[in-house]
């Protein structure tokens, strides 16, 4: 495993934007910025059922999934996508449903119930 | 100059203008394409060969006022078209220079990168 | 069977094409082989792929060894494909100065892009193999320059030369999630806003992430993560891949030492 470490560590990779620790982690801020600064007019624009102290807990726990990441490539990554991600809902490119994919919430609200309570729903199977 | 090509008003291609200053264009061109070719060494493959490519027109360009017997020397189209090669390789010439394409190669492939039938 | 006729060309080593006459003869017989070889054959059974003659591929192995002197920076190996298609192979670096060349230097004249693609192959060290496809209407003549990378490396866009490479990359990037650097409008170009993963990956499941039903609470479209039934779950674990006589070695290929090639068409 050690030898897998230093092996990684002398490897020259070719960085995709940031190239030291403080710049990726500049980038991951602003984007959380842009995000936190963008949610109140998101809240309006798409009628989101919540209110802007929930989307705002909401984006922190969705930034803080990937707290653990090292690799500054990754990081770099993940952060290209949130940008993209934000043009897409701010110029209103997405629709209502596209938002409300970043709000609901799956593991807690329909996926943990049995059998029988599905079938009350509706759902077969 | 202009008044030899009063007859020829169209080059039959779309989107491209009849030139009027065809030699003095293709002049400059080459002019500055080799001095920037003469920055690089010597020996280097892609100066070798634009050289001889762009000092064999130039030569024919000075030669041959008459744009007509010129387009037959050259034999590669219109004028209007060698105008644009022209400008092109010297584009390209800035660009060699700048990435320094005649250095040796940077790295062989990993094993096995090419190989298709897995 | 093109596979095993494929044959492997070294770049010209530079020095023994430099100290002779040889290159300029070289292209100036280029120009007019190629401009020659434009008659367009007649075939009565267009379905049947119709493969070069002996001259034709000898002009274009010359034009592969022409770019491989020219750039001995960036070509690691130019190759012969399926019986009469040129590929330059090239370093990821190379990838914007070899396909600015040829389109830029008088000889080349390859003005058009006809596609940009990727392959996808899991195995290797670099998985993605970056595939651009010219095509040179004044030489009458394509080309493929191949180049590899992966998952988080970045390749070079080539949009400042080519602008109909554009939405290329942005499907390559879409499909494969190969980033390119520089360029000017990188966003997703087939797929559905908030979709995740990128499709032809290899090790995108066929079935997908997510499922996606309108909900008549909601009064929306729902996306939810993926609930395969009972009777969807029997997974055949054949590859599809293996139909196709090309995915693997076999025997006779050019790999293995096979003393002549085995009887291939009746």
């Amino acid at each position: 495993m050690a030898s897998k470490v230093v092996l990684r560590g002398i490897q020259e990779v070719k960085p995709i934007l940031s190239v030291n620790k403080t710049e990726s982690r500049r980038r991951a801020l602003n984007l959380y910025r842009a995000w936190y600064r963008q949610l109140p007019y998101i809240v309006t624009n798409f009628h989101i059922p919540l209110t802007t102290t929930q989307c705002k807990s909401r984006l922190r726990s969705q930034f803080n999934k990937n707290k653990d990441l090292k690799d500054l490539r990754v990081i770099d990554m993940l952060v290209i996508k949130g940008q993209m991600e934000l043009m897409e809902t701010v110029n209103n490119w997405k629709q209502r449903n596209h938002v409300m994919q970043l709000f609901d919430d799956f593991s807690a609200a329909s996926k943990s119930k049995d059998f029988l309570s599905k079938f009350y729903e509706g759902h077969e199977q | 100059m202009a008044a030899k090509n009063v007859l020829k008003t169209t080059t039959g291609l779309t989107r491209l203008a009849v030139n009027p200053f065809a030699h003095e264009n293709l002049k400059t061109f080459y002019d500055k394409t080799l001095r920037t070719l003469a920055k690089m060494p010597a020996d280097a493959a892609y100066r070798q060969n634009t050289e001889s490519i762009i000092k064999n027109r130039l030569a024919l360009v000075e030669k041959e006022p008459n744009i007509e017997k010129l387009e037959q020397q050259i034999n590669d189209g219109l004028i209007e078209e060698v105008v644009l090669q022209a400008k092109r390789e010297l584009k390209l010439s800035r660009q060699i220079l700048e990435c320094r394409a005649w250095e040796p190669l940077i790295a062989e492939a990993p094993k096995n990168q090419w190989k298709w039938p897995i | 069977m093109a596979s095993r006729l494929c044959r492997l060309i070294r770049p010209a080593v530079a020095g023994l094409a430099r100290c002779s006459q040889m290159p300029r003869r070289a292209t100036a017989a280029l120009q007019h082989v190629r401009f020659d070889s434009t008659t367009a054959g007649e075939s009565l059974k267009p379905t049947i792929k119709n493969v070069a003659q002996t001259v034709e591929i000898a002009q274009l192995e010359k034009f592969g060894h022409y770019v491989a002197e020219n750039l001995p920076k960036f070509v690691q190996e130019v190759r012969i494909s399926a019986g009469d298609e040129l590929d330059i192979l090239v370093h990821p670096e190379g990838i914007f100065p070899t396909i600015s060349f040829l389109k830029n230097h008088h000889t080349g004249q390859f003005l058009n892009i006809i596609d940009i693609t990727t392959m996808d192959v899991p195995t290797r060290k670099y998985r993605f193999e970056m595939i651009y496809m010219l095509m040179s209407l004044h030489f009458n003549s394509r080309i493929k320059v191949r180049s590899y990378t992966d998952e988080l490396t970045p390749v070079d866009s080539i949009t400042s030369e080519f602008h109909g490479a554009n939405w290329m990359e942005r499907e390559v990037w879409d499909m494969f999630g190969v980033f390119f650097a520089n360029h000017p409008d990188l966003r997703r170009i087939l797929t559905d806003y908030g979709f995740e993963g990128h499709p032809f990956r290899k090790d995108f499941p066929l079935s997908g992430y997510v499922e996606v039903r309108y909900d008549d609470e909601e009064r929306r479209v729902v996306v939810e993560p993926l609930e395969l039934a009972q009777e969807f779950r029997k997974f055949e674990y054949s590859s599809p891949w293996e139909t196709f006589p090309k995915f693997r070695l076999t025997e006779g290929d050019p790999e293995t030492p096979a003393p002549k090639e085995p009887e291939a068409k009746s």
